[in-house]
């Protein structure tokens, strides 16, 4: 019987700070059995569990698009225990992974439909895998238009400054992003999420909506969302719980009847109309 | 289906050939209470007692259980398994109820694309002997459940007092594997068939504590915001009694000890059960906790698998410090008007 | 006793109705025969639940602390002191409780009682004039109280409670007669070996569902010292060595505060008994510092202040 409680050994290769803060960095790690690599495929959304011997293990979002084959990327905020230790590691060190694990994003609904992608805060960190992996050349023609929207606090807290460069010189995704308060030498947009999505007003015209945020963000973007006039079945979020497993055994990330970490994390507004307010 | 009997006094004879090629676990009489321990010559098992205080559950999913260990060096880590569980396991004296419970984990710890391998390694090397309950206690309500004090749910034998002697019933083919190889079992008389199930009737009739349970999962979805939940948590102290002792709770930690990653027996009644690495807290008090473990119980383990994840065995009931009493809860709700 | 039990409704319903408090918390019949379970009482007509008898054990200000509201608490001398000990670690404001003072003769031990009927259940219990009448199955048996009360009330020198609002019944003469310390004194006989040896066996059946401190008053950190992981001071495996850890700073934590009530020893499922942990603690306060917790408001627990002349025999 296969255990999946055994994560498969990878080498951190290379370690980027991703804010002023210095709370957020990416985690670019290769497998050491190339194998494992492989059977390994993943797809955006998904999460996996990561391994610090010595520290623990815990749930992160896969931040790199299934389309890079030779490394997976998660990017961490250092919070609890095994966050700060992997903070605290250095490149070359051997920490584990298994997954991937959750549902992902339904990329076939998405397929020959405009995706408009609203973010806020850390929690981009999937939709980074989405939008670079609608972005790759081999699949960008599967699907019509693109819009993202990504908000940070203040510029010093973007993550992926080096993706929102490369997006910003392509035309074919409508990039917006915006800070919450003006500070000089930001001449991009200044306002909340929900403000700018507003403005931005993405068409709900053949549109699929994938939002993730903060939950104060998540409250004040989905009237905003309504209004721009997608149903619910089509606007998709991804949902935070504390898990332990990510297989659906250790009993702690349920909301209702459903497991975030298998039946999710990844659900529809219309599913989550239906289950208790309880994440 | 084959009948036997074996004489009482003859019962540590039976353990001690079973025990040639099999781990035998069962009830001991230690200091107050009966735990299910390893049988060895020097202890022997107990066979009259209530029911263990402890359920088998442990004996799959032990309290603290190591998942694997691992070197760590510079630049590098190993992993190493722990080694799978080989040894065939007999569990003598396990009562109906928590037969039942074992078939209840079993469907949920298999179920889905990822199993348990540590509980379904386990589970698949041993063979379950039942003991039938001739006297129920106030505090069971197995018949609630769908079980019965005789129910052979999850056993491969069932064992049966019948005053002087045991009568044995063959449930599985494992169960009779089992007792082919031990020569010097009598076949039952039909006079002890009958004492068999003249004792079962009673037995079924003597279980008086009731609960419906027919319209609770369906009230339960229209109550997640009932007040009720503010009046019942009240009392609960937030300790792990009920559920630590619940032989089909198996929520569980996953930790760092030494060079070891191991579970623990975790409960949702805990403050830190759902705490978010954030300081977020999505069941921050007793109310939200207790509330988790009625609805998994009787709404979302029904959802999931057509049963409640109760099995009527009255631990709960018995071993709660405040006397908070699982049956009322139910009850309450089955007595409950929601729109 | 039933004269109690009338009394209390009666102080209940006066309180509720002059609306001196929002709650009552007091005892109602439980589910089981000698059990009896925790009530709260907001509503006037629910004031008929409450009950007082000698199953009356559980130990209700655990519920005072963190309440907001005002309440008036049924209290035995144990229960009061916690009060009082809580009061002056400021988690309970004083003015804000209602102390229903009861003079408490002990409450029953039911597992003493199971340990006596060898297996057999007791389906119904009567308790009237000293006596216990328990019955079952094809038996009754009469049994004198006395030997069925809880460890901790044979030791107790405190039935009344030394704070109060409202007293219910009289006083009861104060016991003088017994050794409070005599368990104390045989783990004392003991060498340090067999003491250890002691606790290991004892201690080892725990399972870790910490009943003994959530049943606990004084237990009312926001964030139990087991359960912090940032950093992990403690292992949460029900290692011995983990447990036994976790026991013993429990036992220092609560030195100087805690006074026997039992609540953690009835509590506990696994009949360890965890009050000769923290029994020693109690008998170095009396002897050292002369001080008993919760028996006033003023006196500051000597382990919470500094003075000059304390002994510092200790650093050595």
């Amino acid at each position: 019987m296969n255990n999946p409680y055994i994560p498969n050994l990878v080498v951190i290769r290379k370690i980027t700070t991703e804010n002023e803060a210095r709370d957020i960095k990416t985690f670019e790690l290769v497998f050491k059995d190339p194998k494992a690599m492989r059977s390994f495929g993943y797809r955006c959304g998904q999460f996996a569990e990561i391994s610090v011997f010595g520290a623990g293990e815990c749930p992160i979002g896969i931040a790199s698009s299934p389309m890079e084959e030779d490394s997976i990327q998660f990017t961490v905020k250092r919070v609890g225990v095994v966050t700060t230790a992997l903070h605290n590691s250095v490149e070359g060190t051997v920490i584990g992974v298994r997954g991937p694990y959750g549902n992902g994003f339904p990329m076939e609904k998405m397929e020959g439909r405009n995706v408009v992608i609203v973010g806020g805060g850390f929690a981009f960190t999937t939709l980074r895998s989405l939008t670079n992996f609608i972005l790759h050349e081999a699949n960008r023609d599967r699907f019509k238009e693109i819009t993202v929207i990504y908000g940070a606090r203040d510029p010093g807290e973007l993550i992926y400054k080096y993706d929102i460069e490369a997006w910003g010189k392509r035309k074919d995704i409508n990039l917006n992003v915006t800070i919450d308060r003006a500070v000089t030498g930001w001449s991009g947009l200044v306002g909340f999420v929900p403000a700018v999505l507003k403005e931005v007003a993405p068409s709900s015209e053949n549109a699929i909506a994938i939002v993730c945020g903060p939950p104060i963000m998540i409250k004040f973007t989905m009237p905003v969302i309504d209004e721009l006039g997608f149903s619910p079945e089509e606007v998709y979020l991804s949902l935070e719980m504390r898990m332990k497993c990510g297989i659906g055994k250790c009993g702690r990330c349920n909301i209702g009847n459903k497991f975030v970490c298998k039946d999710g994390p990844v659900f529809t507004f219309e599913e989550l109309k239906m289950m208790p307010r309880e994440y | 289906m084959k009948w036997k009997t074996i004489e009482k006094r003859n019962f540590s004879a039976l353990v001690e050939e079973l025990a040639k090629e099999n781990e035998v676990i069962g009830p001991l009489k230690e200091k107050n209470t009966v735990t299910s321990v390893r049988i060895t010559s020097e202890n022997e098992v107990c066979l009259d007692f209530w029911n263990t205080k402890k359920p088998p559950k442990e004996v799959f999913f032990p309290q603290t259980e190591t998942l694997f260990t691992y070197r760590t060096s510079k630049n590098d880590a190993e992993i190493i398994e722990s080694p799978a569980i080989r040894k065939k396991m007999v569990l003598v004296g396990v009562r109906p109820c928590d037969s039942r419970s074992l078939v209840l984990l079993d469907k949920f710890l298999s179920s889905g694309e990822h199993k348990d391998v540590y509980y379904l390694e386990k589970r698949k090397n041993a063979t379950i002997v039942g003991l039938a309950c001739n006297h129920p206690l106030s505090t069971c309500f197995c018949t609630s459940l769908g079980g019965s004090p005789s129910g052979k749910e999850g056993m491969d034998l069932l064992l049966q007092d019948i005053n002087d002697k045991y009568l044995i019933q063959t449930v599985t083919e494992k169960g009779e594997k089992l007792l082919e190889k031990i020569s010097w079992l009598k076949d039952a008389k039909k006079a002890d068939i009958e004492k068999g199930k003249k004792l079962s009737s009673d037995a079924e009739a003597a279980v008086r504590s009731k609960v419906s349970l027919s319209d609770v999962s369906e009230k339960l979805d229209k109550m997640f915001d009932d007040p009720f939940w503010d009046q019942i948590c009240q009392k609960c102290l937030g300790c792990g009694v009920c559920t630590f002792l619940c032989p089909t709770c198996c929520c569980f930690d996953v930790l760092e000890e030494g060079e070891e990653r191991v579970r623990i027996w975790d409960s949702c009644q805990f403050l830190c059960f759902a705490l978010q690495g954030s300081g977020h807290n999505p069941r921050p008090s007793g109310k939200e906790r207790m509330r988790q473990r009625i609805m998994h119980k009787f709404n979302y383990f029904v959802k999931n698998y057509g049963k409640s994840f109760c099995v009527g065995c009255g631990r709960c009931v018995q071993e709660c410090p405040v006397n908070l009493d699982i049956r009322d809860v139910v009850k309450t709700i089955s007595a409950r008007k929601v729109e | 006793m039933e004269n109690f039990e009338d009394s209390i409704r009666e102080v209940a319903e006066k309180l509720l109705r002059d609306k001196k408090v929002d709650l009552i918390i007091g005892y109602e019949q439980g589910t089981l025969p000698l059990r009896t379970t925790p009530c709260f009482v907001e509503k006037l007509e629910d004031v008929k639940k409450l009950v007082w008898n000698a199953s009356c054990d559980a130990n209700l200000s655990k519920y005072v602390v963190g309440k907001k509201e005002k309440v008036g608490v049924v209290a035995k001398g144990c229960d009061a002191r916690l009060i009082a000990v809580c009061a002056v670690e400021n988690q309970i404001p004083r003015e804000n409780v209602v102390v229903i003072g009861v003079p408490c003769q002990g409450v029953i031990d039911r597992k003493k009682i199971e340990a006596k009927l060898e297996g057999k259940e007791v389906l119904e219990a009567v308790v009237k004039d000293e006596q216990i009448k328990v019955e079952g199955e094809g038996f009754e048996v009469v049994l004198p109280k006395k030997d069925f009360l809880c460890d901790s009330c044979h030791t107790c020198r405190h039935r009344n409670p030394p704070i109060y609002d409202v007293l219910i019944g009289e006083k009861l003469p104060q016991s003088t007669d017994k050794n409070e310390f005599a368990e104390v004194s045989s783990l004392e006989s003991k060498s340090t070996e067999e003491r250890w040896e002691h606790f290991k066996e004892e201690l080892s059946t725990c399972i870790r569902c910490y009943a003994c401190r959530n049943v606990c008053p004084l237990c009312y950190c926001k964030m139990c010292f087991v359960d912090q992981s940032m950093p992990t001071w403690f292992g949460k495996t029900n290692d011995l060595s983990d447990t036994m850890i976790y026991h013993i700073v429990r036992a220092f934590h609560v030195a100087g505060r805690c006074v026997d009530c039992g609540a953690c020893t009835r509590a506990c499922p696994m009949a360890i008994n965890l009050r000769e942990l923290v029994k020693k603690t109690e008998k170095i306060m009396k002897e050292r510092y002369n001080y008993e917790a919760g028996l006033g408001l003023e006196e500051v627990p000597p382990l919470g202040e500094f003075k000059m002349e304390d002994s510092q025999e200790f650093i050595k």
